[in-house]
């Protein structure tokens, strides 16, 4: 947006970000599936994620780079509108943990059904749950850091999620690739397909607030931060750390 | 972001974050996914004008009729309904009504509509692929699971759509919460204003569940889950309930901002104040959101149900009538004793009322359970909808072209040539639709290309047939006209319907960037519907 945004401004304002942003997720989501999974063509599919992630990373990176170089028309309205937006990412858990109990209730005594592991992992969860939870407490200090002026303190905090985001993800991958060995994957019963579904789903979101940490981040290495950006990717990150609650508490321990 | 001087540019209309021209895309992209989507009925109505196989390849016909049936509804609702009412007019009107210089988050609206032609050509990959998506657009399990066709262009054309709407509610809202003109109380904003913010309220809360459902759907044909899959514990009716769960209030996405429209022209071009206007917005539009989510069952009445949950929602589906007839009320009562001035966005008004009172009385045998079971699945339900949502729709999307026309172009739309469309257009929608409820009645299956078993609707089918393309012809009007008038219409004064409402009072037509060459301030006796005074 223009620079004299509290007057009145005289031209058209134009970003080239949200359309390169959305072909990279054109190519990067549908068009790579699609060719991966229904024309069965790797070759096609490396080509769209090839020339997708790019797009995606340029798209994102000048997003950010806008955002903290320019005055927006109305200031300070982002923290409303990250609880809005989460309103629906509710609903889309929603929709799978209501998908998840009519299976469950439906099933009446017969579960576990027949493929699942005799005796899943519960430590690990409670692992898990530890690690989300110390990464929220650690992006809540690096916030303090910023409001007290400390830059360098920032950063180090901000970092220290990351590695605790990314630890999470490691339990992911590390659980995922043992019962994936033991002949449980998505497609063996009912209960591995909520499993699978439900955790899947909200490593994915994991994966996005890493990606948004990193955005803030980068610019932070640079000096440049905005405190509703920083705000909104913690408010955020709280976020996928409650739902965490839900999905261990349903899916593990119920 | 930057900025550049005056003068077309090619750079600053592809890469705006104006609401102004984001809304104007969607519109272009709306109305060639309306014409695609009509191209698709016209084909449609054509097969069904003779008994057996007309046009589709006997071998192949069923497949081929079920495409066409997929790419007219994805792209009807989808791709030109909800788009053409949430995308393009609050867009382009929304900010303007509230006295704001744009949207409050520029980009995130330009992210939006490009989403929406990704979702376009998402579907349009429909025409180019060898194994297109089949599945109507619903997308029901097992069918949509065990078909050859290619689901997953369904479901992202839905991801990509749903997203779009997801962060256009976001961002509409948060604008009306906190950039409303100083002094603008609740109670002093455009009804289309009122009306955008609770569909976009119902969008934010539903649209997750359906992308949650269709994800499943994917989950399922393609990594091989057992959602839908009754024989490893899943359940096929589960998609069911998700799917109506959020398409239901779909078509209350769809009504709400056609009446709201309605609410804008009817109050203009009768000068009249619109009559109950705390009803209409807390007890019609609030009302709606509420029950909203609560009806959706009815679509499932014949999938299997034990009778005390038909029973429940069959009282919960005539509930809708009452905010809905408040509504109605409303937009009647604001008619009382106008001065009525028939422009032709009034032509469609008047044309919408009507057609809401055939689609509406025609509803409420739908919702009775003891009828339903004998019309569900009938043309009759297919009439029905295409009464209430489709047409009633669409209209108010052509009537919200020629009422902000001069506003979008600073030119006067062919008043000629847009009431011949009209006529054409009504006449049309009649002659197509009212065969359809009769045989409905009679027993015509929807979905069917052949029905050799009921040779005597062959001749309903024909006049149906001749229907759409009077249909055809109309829109073929009403395009050219809107195309003529842009280019070489006559110039408009600034306020030629003598509206009341900000975007004609305080701004120019067409707005430019940053819209108000003052900054809008309103006082507690501004109102934008006091035409009582003049």
């Amino acid at each position: 947006m223009s620079n004299h945004a509290a007057g009145h401004t005289h031209h058209w304002e134009f970003s080239w970000a949200p359309m390169v942003l959305t072909i990279g997720i054109v190519l990067v989501v549908p068009l790579t599936f699609v060719s991966w999974f229904v024309y069965k063509n790797p070759t096609l599919a490396a080509g769209f994620a090839g020339v997708g992630v790019p797009l995606l990373l340029v798209g994102i990176s000048k997003w950010v780079a806008e955002g903290l170089s320019h005055k927006p028309l109305i200031e300070g309205v982002s923290p409303s509108a990250l609880p809005i937006f989460i309103i629906s990412e509710v609903f889309i858990f929603l929709g799978l943990f209501v998908s998840y109990w009519t299976m469950r209730l439906s099933a009446g005594g017969a579960w576990p059904p027949a493929g699942t592991p005799e005796h899943m992992n519960l430590a690990l969860p409670v692992v898990m749950t530890i690690i989300l939870v110390t990464s929220s407490v650690t992006y809540h200090v690096a916030e303090e850091k910023l409001d007290h002026g400390d830059l360098g303190g920032f950063r180090g905090w901000l970092f220290l999620s990351i590695i605790l985001g990314l630890s999470f993800l490691g339990c992911t991958i590390y659980e995922y690739s043992h019962l994936l060995h033991e002949g449980f994957g998505p497609s063996t019963n009912a209960y591995s397909t909520a499993f699978f579904s439900i955790t899947g789903f909200h490593a994915s979101h994991v994966l996005v607030g890493l990606g948004v940490f990193l955005a803030v981040l980068i610019p932070a290495l640079a000096g440049k931060t905005n405190k509703y950006f920083t705000f909104c990717a913690g408010m955020y990150w709280h976020f996928v750390d409650v739902v965490w609650f839900f999905v261990a508490t349903q899916v593990y321990y119920w | 972001m930057s900025t550049a001087s005056s003068g077309f540019s090619l750079k600053e209309w592809v890469f705006t974050t104006d609401h102004k021209r984001i809304g104007i895309l969607y519109l272009i992209g709306s109305i060639a996914a309306f014409t695609l989507a009509g191209l698709m009925a016209l084909l449609i109505r054509i097969e069904q004008s003779s008994l057996g196989p007309t046009i589709v390849n006997p071998n192949t016909g069923g497949d081929q009729y079920n495409v066409w049936l997929y790419f007219h509804g994805a792209a009807m609702i989808l791709g030109f309904l909800i788009p053409g009412l949430t995308g393009f007019a609050a867009n382009y009107f929304l900010p303007l009504m509230i006295g704001a210089k744009d949207v409050a988050f520029p980009r995130i609206n330009a992210l939006s509509v490009w989403l929406f032609f990704g979702g376009i050509v998402l579907a349009l990959l429909t025409f180019i692929v060898s194994d297109p998506p089949d599945v109507m657009w619903t997308g029901y399990p097992p069918y949509s699971i065990r078909t050859g066709g290619n689901t997953a262009l369904y479901v992202f054309t839905v991801h990509l759509l749903g997203f779009a709407s997801i962060l256009g509610a976001v961002n509409f809202l948060v604008t009306v919460i906190y950039m409303r003109a100083p002094g603008m109380g609740w109670n002093q904003m455009n009804l289309f204003v009122w009306s955008t913010v609770t569909a976009f309220i119902i969008q934010l809360v539903f649209v997750p569940v359906l992308a949650a459902a269709v994800t499943m759907l994917l989950f399922d044909k393609y990594l091989g889950t057992h959602f839908f899959d009754p024989s490893a514990g899943g359940d096929v009716l589960l998609y069911q309930n998700l799917f109506w769960f959020y398409s239901h209030p779909a078509v209350y996405v769809i009504l709400l901002p056609a009446l709201g429209i309605l609410f804008e022209i009817i109050s203009t071009c009768t000068r009249n104040m619109v009559f109950n206007y705390k009803a209409a917005v807390y007890g019609g539009m609030w009302g709606i959101v509420l029950i909203s989510g609560e009806v959706w069952v009815h679509h499932l009445y014949i999938s299997g149900m034990p009778d005390w949950i038909r029973i429940g929602q069959m009282v919960s589906t005539l509930l809708i009538s009452v905010p809905v007839g408040l509504l109605t009320i409303s937009l009647f009562g604001t008619l009382y004793r106008g001065a009525i001035h028939f422009t032709v966005a009034m032509h469609y008004a008047l044309g919408c009322l009507f057609l809401f009172l055939v689609g509406g009385l025609t509803g409420i045998p739908l919702a009775m359970t003891v009828l339903d079971v004998h019309l569900s699945e009938t043309s009759f339900v297919h009439a029905h909808f295409h009464f209430i949502m489709g047409i009633f729709a669409a209209f108010t999307v052509f009537a919200a072209v020629y009422h902000w026309f001069p506003k979008m172009t600073g030119r006067l739309p062919g008043a000629a040539m847009g009431k011949l469309g009209f006529w054409l257009n009504i006449i049309g929608v009649h002659v197509t639709f009212y065969p359809l409820f009769w045989i409905g009645v009679k027993g015509m299956p929807r979905r069917y290309y052949d029905y050799q078993m009921f040779p005597e609707f062959e001749p309903f089918h024909k006049i149906a047939t001749l229907g759409a393309f009077i249909v055809a012809a109309g829109m073929a009007v009403t395009i050219l006209n809107w195309i003529i008038s842009a280019i070489s219409g006559e110039k408009s004064p600034e306020n030629p319907w003598k509206s009341g409402s900000l975007e004609w009072t305080h701004c120019p037509s067409p707005p430019g960037p940053g819209n108000f060459p003052k900054d809008v301030t309103v006082t507690a006796d501004w109102h934008p519907y006091t035409y009582g005074k003049n």
